[in-house]
């Protein structure tokens, strides 16, 4: 059915000639047309300018029952659009459709050109078609792409680094107003002939075209200027997915779905708000960009509320300076002793006299968040001692010092079933555990649900296979933070297999890519209520197109330090995902339009919200935030250094169940914020000489053993 | 102090410390339990009984009641608890949610 271009192609003389003529009765509409036609005539030479002369003439030769309209029709164009250099195969004559990459052996970095194609038989509308240049190769499998018609305003982000060997399109984004991107996907080499013209954006473009060119060097010129060296590796990941299914990359703003329509939104309203004069300057003098309206109250504010120390805080401070006094912890609840272990190894007064407590007993919760005082002989003993039958949960946290295999062997997994009712264990840090000790863990505790294995180093993914044989139905909750011998791909098998998984942190994990993603929310998503992949730099939108087709559930997501994720990213999470509670961004190179239009769109169940260094935020999200975001509590807007006094207190005065707002950095606040919002509960953090650590979140004493599900539901 | 205006809290061992409404409101749980529509007999009579806490501890709430009226009015000064009590106090303390 598809017809291989290749073996087509007549490049002689003569038969352009007569081809050239049908072409020449067309009249272009838009420039880029005028660069089609004007074109000399001769040819044999395969240089740049001449593909889509070559196209027709292999559509011609092909008989595909192509007449001379289709041709026509290659140059046919709807006004105002723009053309598109080469066409795809044909199918059956009647619409092109697939596409082709040139085999070129530079770089074709800046052009993108779009085609439209009518076909001529049927009166079918048109198929648009989006051709890439690529280095490298072309696609075998056709796909059908259409794309967008209008132009806006706005250019959208472009991440994509192009290189020689690398199989990856390239994004660009004219400025001229043509948006789009599209997804990382690979392409397979196919064999071209050499006759296949090598897509310059050379000789024979008008000038237009060239301005255009210029424009998109310029614009992808800073990103070439930083080098990164991972980019050249890119073609043995198995990073680029291809889109198997025929899946067509639109525009965002011809997307269906809520956000497009939130994106118009946003530009409408920013055209509105720029259009008008400037308001809300606060003072004269100041350069303020901002266009929000905000006034400040006015006269003294009564000073922050009074907050009268409670008297378990009181009590519990003094416990925690005698706390070698206390003799016994019977009867105290479970959520006051980990007040008080956590209050202790923060300041470092945690010893093994107060584990002896906290182990003595039947405890039913044990919890420890900083083992690295212990030693072994003192775990050995306290643990020992303890009656661990009711115990569900345990969390000894940076305990590598005292962990290793065979104390493990001696205590935890002692026996089979030694820890038979435990639901959630925490090892974070035992670096000295391996698959041996973990497999001995595993099988003495048969009820586990939640288990936590950052900083695991010496795990391999044995551990892992182990982990979904024995429990895999059962686990809830992984965390697999830093564990720097687990490779994504080859754990991706035994992590398919946790059909209930609720909880998944990859952090830090290099070895993520946008397949692992893929293969594990495809089996898994329907369930998965949190997922952390800080750190996992490879992950491209293709990543987030897939969660949020498949996790409509997810509450927490956590995208720090992903640079390659660009607006689309984002407005596919806004279409599928919209019950998001907290989102962690940091260091993305999200625009301030596509935030606030996610806002827009899903942004009301939001509690928690860090856009921390997400330096493009401005005044739109100000906007969407004052007018969405009425349940959020934590937000953390530091770098932002678009925003402007009158942003953040426009923020803050409509959030009114905001409690904490995080400003490290941004020093473009002043005191007419400071002292101007009206909000009287907000802790703003990070500008004047605030007491800092206070802010860092302190675990929830009174959670259960699972953060998503009561561990009585049945599975 | 009118009646209306006070409250009755009873420890275990059966002492009884009478304290302004105002001052017993402090804790969550005596607020609950007074302000609550629900025919408490608490609400009632305007009497809380604690069979759990101690005299010596209820004392010591009672005393904590007082003084964080005066902290909110202005007048902040430290509040001294002897050692001894802080255990059973900060459990007390957690159960009244003061």
């Amino acid at each position: 059915m598809p017809v291989l271009r290749s073996r087509v192609i007549p490049p002689t003389k003569p038969e352009i000639e007569p081809l050239k003529h049908p072409a020449n009765k067309i009249e272009p509409a838009t420039p880029a047309r005028t660069w089609d036609t004007t074109r000399p005539a001769s040819s044999g030479d395969d240089d740049g300018g001449d593909a889509g002369r070559k196209r027709k003439l292999d559509v011609s030769e092909n008989l595909l029952g192509l007449e001379g309209g289709d041709r026509e029709g290659f140059l046919n164009l709807r006004s105002g659009k723009k053309v598109i250099k080469r066409i795809g195969e044909t199918d059956g004559g009647n619409s092109v459709d697939g596409k082709e990459k040139e085999k070129g052996k530079e770089k074709m970095d800046f052009e993108e050109v779009r085609m439209l194609r009518e076909v001529s038989k049927d009166g079918v509308d048109v198929d648009k078609l989006d051709i890439k240049q690529n280095a490298d190769g072309s696609c075998n499998e056709k796909r059908r792409r259409r794309f967008g018609r209008e132009e806006k305003g706005k250019a959208k982000l472009i991440d994509e680094h192009s290189t020689v060997n690398g199989s990856e399109f390239i994004n660009l984004d004219l400025e001229l107003g043509t948006k789009h991107s599209e997804e990382n996907v690979g392409s397979v080499s196919e064999p071209r002939k050499e006759q296949r013209v090598d897509k310059k954006s050379s000789v024979r473009l008008s000038e237009s075209r060239m301005e255009q060119f210029r424009d998109i060097a310029r614009q992808n010129a800073s990103k070439f200027a930083y080098f990164n060296v991972e980019e050249n590796h890119l073609s043995d990941d198995n990073e680029r997915l291809v889109v198997a299914d025929g899946e067509v990359e639109r525009e965002i703003e011809d997307w269906p779905g809520p956000f497009s329509t939130a994106m118009k939104i946003v530009r409408d309203r920013e055209k509105k708000l720029n259009g008008g004069q400037r308001i809300g300057s606060l003072d004269p003098k100041k350069k303020s960009n901002s266009s929000i309206l905000w006034i400040p109250r006015k006269g003294q504010r009564q000073g922050p509320k009074l907050i009268i120390p409670s008297l378990k805080e009181l009590s519990m401070k003094i416990l925690v300076q005698n706390a070698d006094a206390i003799t016994s912890l019977e009867h105290v609840p479970d959520a006051l002793r980990h007040k008080l272990s956590f209050m202790l190894c923060d300041s470092r007064q945690m010893n093994s006299h107060f584990l002896n407590l906290l182990f003595s007993g039947s405890p039913t919760e044990i919890r420890l968040r900083d083992c690295s005082w212990l030693t072994e002989q003192e775990f050995t003993k306290a643990f020992v001692s303890c009656d661990t039958k009711n115990l569900t949960v345990l969390q000894l946290d940076r305990c590598g010092r005292c962990m290793p295999d065979y104390i493990l062997l001696s205590t935890l997994a002692s026996s089979l079933n030694s820890l038979p009712s435990l639901t959630t264990l925490s090892i974070c840090g035992a670096c000295r555990i391996s698959d041996v000790g973990f497999k001995a863990l595993v099988t003495s505790a048969p009820a586990l649900r939640s288990i936590n294995l950052s900083q695991c180093s010496l795990l391999s993914s044995t551990s892992v296979d182990i982990l979904a044989d024995k429990l895999g139905s059962f686990i809830q909750e992984l965390y697999i933070n830093d564990c720097q011998s687990l490779n994504a791909m080859l754990i991706l098998p035994a992590l398919r297999k946790l059909k209930h998984l609720e909880v998944l942190s990859v952090a830090g994990i290099e070895t993520v890519t946008d397949e692992f993603v893929r293969g594990f929310v495809y089996a898994c998503g329907h369930n998965m209520k949190e997922l952390i992949l800080t750190d996992c730099v490879k992950l491209t939108d293709f990543s987030l197109k897939v969660i949020a087709e498949t996790c409509p559930r997810l509450c927490t997501l956590d995208l720090s330090n992903l640079y390659k994720l660009t607006d689309f990213g984002i407005g596919y999470l806004a279409n599928g995902c919209q019950a998001i509670q907290t989102l962690k961004l940091c260091r993305n190179a999200f625009s301030d339009e596509a935030i606030a239009a996610f806002l827009e769109t899903a942004g009301e169940p939001l509690k928690e919200l860090s856009l921390n260094n997400v330096r493009k935020v401005a005044d739109n999200t100000a906007l969407s935030l004052a007018k969405r975001s009425n349940k959020l509590v934590n937000l953390d807007l530091s770098w932002c250094r678009n925003l402007s006094d009158e942003a953040l207190g426009l923020i803050v005065d409509s959030c009114l169940s905001l409690r904490m707002l995080k400003l490290f950095g941004c020093s473009q606040i002043t005191n007419a914020f400071l002292d101007g919002h009206s909000n009287p509960d907000v802790q703003i953090i990070g500008l004047k000489m605030s007491p800092v650590l206070e802010h860092i979140k302190v675990p929830d004493f009174h959670e259960g053993p699972l953060h998503y599900s009561s561990v009585l539901s049945s599975l | 102090m009118k009646k209306e205006d006070t409250v009755k809290l009873i420890s275990a061992e059966g002492f009884e410390f009478v304290i302004s409404k105002e001052a017993a409101m402090v804790s969550q749980t005596i607020r609950n339990m007074l302000t609550s529509p629900g025919g408490f007999a608490e609400t009632e009579h305007g009497e809380v009984t604690f069979p759990e806490i101690s005299t010596t501890i209820l004392e010591k709430i009672c005393q904590y009641f007082y003084w964080s009226l005066q902290y909110s009015r202005g007048k902040e000064t430290d509040f001294h608890i002897e050692p001894e009590l802080t255990l059973e106090l900060m459990m007390a303390a957690n159960y009244l949610h003061t």
